[in-house]
């Protein structure tokens, strides 16, 4: 049932990328158990559409960076999620198991759920004159995490107790009243690069387990 | 002081020495150079590639140092040649993803050495895949209708099976020398049909492929496929156009239908019918003829007083029924649609004014009723042989025609309508009966009107002129002459009205002959009765009523002129003849009484019913319908009356 409700939200924006599935029609054929191609198959749909969303939002805000926040920015190896160990290339991330292919992803997501509502908070407070486009896209990037962060729940149950293992990523907050106006901008955007990789990250796993899942349709790969 | 001599002439020799040439090159540091992309084909290898800025004239080397992102390590590009000029490949070992690299390319020449800006990259956002492999295109026939059919295959080096990359696709299409092409979609598949073709051209196709999160792909190369060539494509265009065509023919044939009526107004202007005083058109349209003819029946009939002369204008209408057995009178409702022209006659639109003379009365087939026809003073000189030799002129294109009337022999109805005399304010008709004993000859109008409108004198006569040869007035030949005196004119009227030839489709025997006047040495007197029509009743008959002359000109028919008759057409025999009645009210019938019928073979005495219209009012039409009963009256009932309608055979 949880599967269901999670499955029938509202639909995303079709992404070029990724087709689209007739969920509902499977709902109808297997009336309990949503199978798990399915499932992935729209989660992979939600992480594709976070990290366009979390590029684009990258690119505005340096747009308007001026040029000395390029310099000064932090290097992404200080993101909060950097003490998560996540594979570098291709064969590591291809020996993982689909559970700690899945559980990774859910630390990785967990871990945005606080700092995103910082960066909502920091992005309608920006003195820009594109506020308001950013704080759409905060939001919508909100949104989109949150009905990922279920749908990875349902199919984590699925998965067996290794892929219900999250690891807990702490997060730290800066000191917002004392900062300034550059510095908030200087911190919202390096949150941002962080955001976007992890977001990448994300979309990587689910995607590989896609194809691990639906060996009887390769079209999917 | 030798010693700062020698030493500035060794310094002088060296700058001589040492310095350059004024045209030769300038030696210096080598100039910045600049990454310009890196490209990574599959995520798991990457490609770096610079721009040299100048070399400063030396020999120049260039370095690439990178360091990843958590370490401070300095590494240099191991491999510089794979990827070609200028370029650092980095091998699977070297390559980290989800890492940052800071790169920089340093140029170095034998005097110094230029740093390049660094470049932060992430692998994994500079995905440019190869283009697609192994593009087939296949013509593939479908119910008559080929398709295009387009496969590809990923390209060798991208990893899409473990969902390690997730490639989407697309294609585009152009036929050889268009200039656009036509781009299509075809998302993460690896088939795609194109169906937009046309028959008997070359096809490029080319297809491109996408990274999930990348850069799309170059072009992969052309694919040629020639389309074979489909007549039924073309025929198809030529069926829509044919029915295309049709259509507008049809819209073009309904639009010059529709204003074919004002077509004809203009081409062929109506001729005004006549106007009757008192007379409603619209009442005659709704069909109840009763109120019509009480409304023609005015209540100062027969007039006390001398009313205008310009109301006793009663036209002579000649009827015409040509070979083809054209229909005599035409409805009211004809009366602007007339083609009948109406020459010469001096009538005018409203009183319907003729002229005596029988020639101006010519008729054309389509031509306007002419106001100002000739003048017509030559009825007095008008002579028999003038009729006869016109005779055959009237043969041949002569038309019935009513004083305003519409008659056009194609719009037969079916009926014969005659005319209704004259009502109110016209006091006499005169009919005359035609000569039996004369051969049927174009009837010439002698008018000897006593008054002073003869000239202008509104006589209609209905001649029906038929091609026939029959000496006597064979079926369908009447003639009706009615010509208006003054009333106060003591010149006796004298009307000859030759019978004309004879039609097939009526008949209208002649009225009894009157006795004629005394004095009247015409030649061809015929008597004349005076009728009017008195009203329609229900049958479609018309009533006549004969009039009494007030100054009793009508010596000789005392008895006619003290009642009212009727005179009525009695029927159409089987000859299709005419036959009228007047009402035998009086005893000795002399006024009415009916000789010589001018029938085949008919010998009965029937009146011929002079019909005419008004001249008053153009719209104003009575006609009766002439029945052909064959039962004729009797003659002492003195009825004619016109029973039924009948329908003339076609025209």
């Amino acid at each position: 049932a949880a599967e269901a409700r999670w499955l029938t939200k509202e639909p995303l924006e079709v992404n070029y990328l990724l087709q689209v599935r007739s969920v509902l029609l499977y709902m109808v054929v297997s009336s309990s158990a949503v199978p798990v191609t399915d499932l992935l198959d729209r989660a992979s749909q939600r992480s594709d559409k976070l990290h366009a969303l979390s590029t684009s939002l990258s690119q505005e805000l340096n747009s308007h960076l001026p040029l000395i926040g390029r310099v000064i920015t932090p290097r992404p190896s200080m993101c909060h999620t950097a003490a998560l160990q996540t594979p570098t290339d291709k064969t590591q991330t291809l020996q993982l198991s689909e559970a700690n292919l899945l559980s990774l992803a859910r630390s990785l997501l967990q871990a945005w759920m606080d700092p995103l509502v910082d960066i909502s908070t920091s992005a309608n407070s920006l003195p820009h004159p594109a506020r308001n486009i950013i704080s759409n896209q905060v939001q919508e990037l909100q949104e989109h995490s949150k009905s990922l962060e279920d749908g990875l729940d349902i199919l984590s149950r699925k998965m067996g107790p290794v892929a219900q293992t999250i690891s807990f990523l702490p997060y730290l907050r800066g000191n917002d009243i004392s900062q300034d106006r550059i510095s908030s901008l200087i911190n919202l955007q390096f949150l941002m690069s962080c955001f976007r990789r992890d977001s990448h990250k994300i979309d990587s796993f689910l995607k590989v387990l896609r194809c691990r899942a639906a060996k009887l349709q390769p079209q999917m790969c | 002081m030798k010693e700062v001599m020698e030493e500035a002439v060794l310094l002088f020799l060296l700058l001589v020495i040492y310095t350059p040439d004024a045209q030769g090159t300038r030696y210096s540091p080598p100039g910045k150079p600049e990454l310009t992309r890196c490209r990574s084909p599959e995520k798991e290898t990457f490609t770096c590639w610079w721009k040299p800025g100048s070399d400063g004239g030396l020999p120049t080397t260039h370095a690439l140092y990178y360091r990843k992102e958590n370490s401070d390590t300095i590494y240099e590009c191991s491999d510089y040649h794979t990827a070609g000029e200028n370029s650092c490949f980095f091998n699977k070992n070297d390559t980290s993803i989800w890492v940052n690299y800071n790169i920089t390319v340093v140029a170095s020449n034998a005097l110094g050495s230029t740093f390049s800006d660094p470049v932060d990259i992430d692998v994994v956002y500079i995905v440019k895949p190869n283009p697609p492999e192994k593009v087939t295109v296949t013509v593939m026939e479908l119910k008559e209708w080929p398709f295009l059919r387009v496969s590809w295959e990923p390209p060798h080096k991208a990893d899409t099976r473990s969902g390690w990359i997730t490639l989407i696709y697309e294609l585009r299409v152009k036929l050889e020398g268009d200039d656009e092409w036509e781009m299509h979609l075809a998302g993460q598949q690896k088939l795609f049909n194109i169906f937009s073709l046309r028959s008997g051209g070359t096809y490029h196709v080319q297809v491109r492929c996408k990274p999930d999160h990348g850069f799309w792909s170059e072009w992969s190369s052309t694919s040629h496929i020639e389309i074979p060539d489909y007549l039924h494509r073309e025929k198809s265009m030529w069926i829509l156009i044919a029915v295309f065509s049709a259509f507008i023919f049809l819209i073009l044939t309904w639009s010059l239908h529709m204003s074919s009526h004002s077509l004809k107004h203009c081409i062929l202007p109506p001729v005004p019918g006549p106007k009757i005083k008192g007379f409603d058109k619209q009442l005659l349209k709704n069909g109840k003829s009763e109120d019509l003819l009480r409304v023609l029946v005015v209540s100062d009939f027969p007039p006390t007083t001398p009313s205008n002369y310009e109301d006793m204008l009663v036209e002579y209408l000649e009827v015409y029924v040509p070979q083809e057995q054209e229909v005599l009178l035409e409805e009211s409702k004809d009366l602007h649609d007339s083609c009948l022209k109406f020459e010469g006659s001096t009538s005018d639109n409203d009183s319907g004014r003729v002229s005596c003379d029988s020639h101006t009365l010519l008729m054309d087939k389509c031509g306007e009723a002419k106001e100002e026809g000739r003048q017509t003073d030559q009825e007095d000189s008008t002579t028999e042989a003038e009729a006869q030799g016109q005779q055959k002129d009237w043969d041949q294109d002569t038309l019935m025609y009513a004083n305003g009337d519409i008659l056009s022999p194609e719009k037969s109805s079916g009926r014969v309508k005659t005319w209704p005399s004259v009502f109110s304010p016209l006091p006499q008709y005169t009919l005359s009966l035609p000569d039996q004993t004369s051969s049927l000859e174009m009837a010439k109008q002698h008018c000897y009107s006593d008054s002073l409108f003869c000239p202008g004198s509104t006589s209609s006569y209905l001649t029906h002129l038929g091609n026939n040869d029959n000496e006597t007035l064979g079926p369908g030949s009447w003639e009706i002459c009615l010509s208006n005196r003054q009333p106060y004119s003591h010149i006796p009227q004298m009307q000859t009205c030759q019978q004309v030839r004879s039609h097939s489709d009526v008949n209208i025997s002649t009225i009894a002959r009157k006795q004629e006047p005394a004095g009247l040495p015409l030649p061809f007197f015929r008597p004349t009765a005076y009728v009017e029509v008195q009203r329609f009743d229900e049958e479609d008959m018309v009533v006549l009523q004969s009039i009494v002359s007030d100054h009793g000109f009508h010596e000789g028919f005392p008895q006619m002129l003290q009642q009212e008759d009727y005179s009525k057409v009695k029927g159409v025999d089987s000859n299709n003849m005419l036959l009228l009645q007047t009402e035998a009210m009086k005893e000795d019938g002399d006024g009415c009484r009916c000789q010589d019928q001018v029938t085949n073979g008919v010998t009965e005495s029937s009146c011929t019913l002079s019909i005419s219209t008004t001249p008053h009012k153009p719209t104003a039409h009575i006609h009766t319908v002439v029945s052909t009963q064959d039962e004729m009256a009797q003659p002492a009932s003195g009825y004619v009356d016109t029973a039924t309608i009948f329908t003339l055979p076609t025209y």
